[in-house]
C-alpha cells in the first residue's frame, strides 16, 4: 500500500508521533500521517493509547497548593537573611 | 511563557534587586504555585516539595544579582528549583530507576507490538473514575524514570509547559526534548497499559454494583 511506503509504522511510532501531537508536523507530512492512519487500525490504536497517556498525565497536576504556603516562604526568607525582605 | 510575562519578570527583578522587599512579595505571589507543582514532580511528597519551594525562593533572594537580565527569568529560575528539588532528593533513600531500553516497542518490520490491553487502556482512561486510578498509578511510573526522562514528561505532560520552555530551561535542543519525551511517554503507557485490564475489571464491577 502506498501510504505504507510513504510512511511506515515504525517512523509514525517511533519518530513522529510527539510533531503530530504538539502540532508542530508540516502539514503536507501531516496529511501523510493521517492518510496512513486511515488505512492501518493497529496505528489508530497506537496512537489513542498515546493520547490517552497524555490525557492521564494532565491529571496529575497538583490542584491543591499548601494553604499559606506564599505566607510560609516569605517567613523561611525572612529568617534566613539579614535583609529582611 | 509570553514576553509581556518575561518583560514583567524583569522588571520585578530589577526592583528585587533595587532591594524593593514588595516586589519579592509580589513574585513570591506569582511563582510559589508554580515553583511547588514543579517541585513535587521531583520529589512526590507534599512536605518535601513545600520545602524544597521555599529553598528555592531563599536562592532567588539570596542568588538575584547574578541572573542576567538578557535572558529569560522563569528559565532561570525553574532551574533554580529543580537543583532545590533534586538537592531535596538526594538527601533521601534514592530511588531504583529503569532502564527504557527495555520498553522501546519492539517493531518487526511493519509490524505492530500491539496487545489487547493497549485498547483495554484506551477505553480505561475515558472512564473517569479508572483514569483516576491510572492517574495515581502514573505518579509511580514517572517516579521510577531516570531524571533527564523524569522532568522532561513532568513539565511537558503534567505542567503543560510548551516545549520551547523545557528545552530553555533544561538547557537542552528541543530535538533532545521530543526524543526524551517520546521515550518517556512510551514507557509511562506501557506500564499504564499493563495494568489498565484489572483497573477496567474493578470500574466494570463499580458500575454493576446497585
Amino acid at each position: 500500500m502506498k501510504t505504507h511506503d510513504e510512511m511506515s509504522c515504525r517512523r509514525l511510532i517511533l519518530e513522529s508521533l510527539v510533531e503530530y501531537e504538539d502540532g508542530s508536523m508540516p502539514e503536507p507530512e501531516r496529511r501523510v500521517f493521517e492518510q496512513h492512519l486511515s488505512h492501518c487500525p493497529p496505528c489508530v490504536v497506537f496512537l489513542k493509547s498515546y493520547q490517552a497517556t497524555g490525557r492521564t498525565l494532565r491529571m496529575l497536576k497538583p490542584r491543591e497548593i499548601p494553604k499559606n504556603l506564599a505566607e510560609a516562604v516569605m517567613r523561611f526568607v525572612r529568617e534566613r537573611c539579614e535583609k529582611k525582605p | 511563557m509570553t514576553a509581556e510575562q518575561d518583560a514583567s519578570d524583569v522588571d520585578l527583578v530589577r526592583r528585587i534587586k533595587r532591594g524593593d522587599d514588595e516586589a519579592f512579595r509580589e513574585m513570591v505571589d506569582r511563582y510559589h504555585a508554580r515553583v511547588y507543582s514543579l517541585s513535587y514532580g521531583v520529589l512526590h511528597n507534599r512536605e518535601d516539595a513545600e520545602e524544597a519551594t521555599q529553598d528555592s525562593f531563599l536562592t532567588l533572594y539570596r542568588k538575584i544579582g547574578t541572573f542576567d537580565e538578557s535572558k529569560k527569568f522563569f528559565s532561570w529560575f525553574y532551574r533554580v528549583a529543580l537543583n532545590a528539588a533534586y538537592s531535596r532528593a538526594r538527601r533521601r533513600r534514592p530511588l531504583r530507576t529503569v532502564s527504557l531500553d527495555d520498553y522501546v516497542p519492539n517493531l518487526g518490520g511493519d509490524g505492530h507490538a500491539l496487545s489487547p490491553e493497549f485498547a483495554a487502556f484506551v477505553e480505561g482512561a475515558e472512564d473517569g473514575a479508572v483514569a483516576r486510578d491510572l492517574a495515581e498509578k502514573a505518579e509511580g511510573f514517572i517516579a521510577e524514570l531516570p531524571e533527564t526522562y523524569r522532568d522532561v514528561i513532568w513539565m511537558v505532560d503534567v505542567e503543560e509547559m510548551s516545549p520551547a520552555d523545557v528545552a530553555e530551561t533544561l538547557e537542552i535542543s528541543i530535538a533532545a526534548l521530543k526524543s526524551r519525551l517520546h521515550r518517556a511517554r512510551l514507557y509511562v503507557r506501557q506500564r499504564l497499559a499493563a495494568i489498565a485490564a484489572p483497573a477496567q475489571t474493578g470500574a466494570g464491577a463499580r458500575r454493576a454494583a446497585p
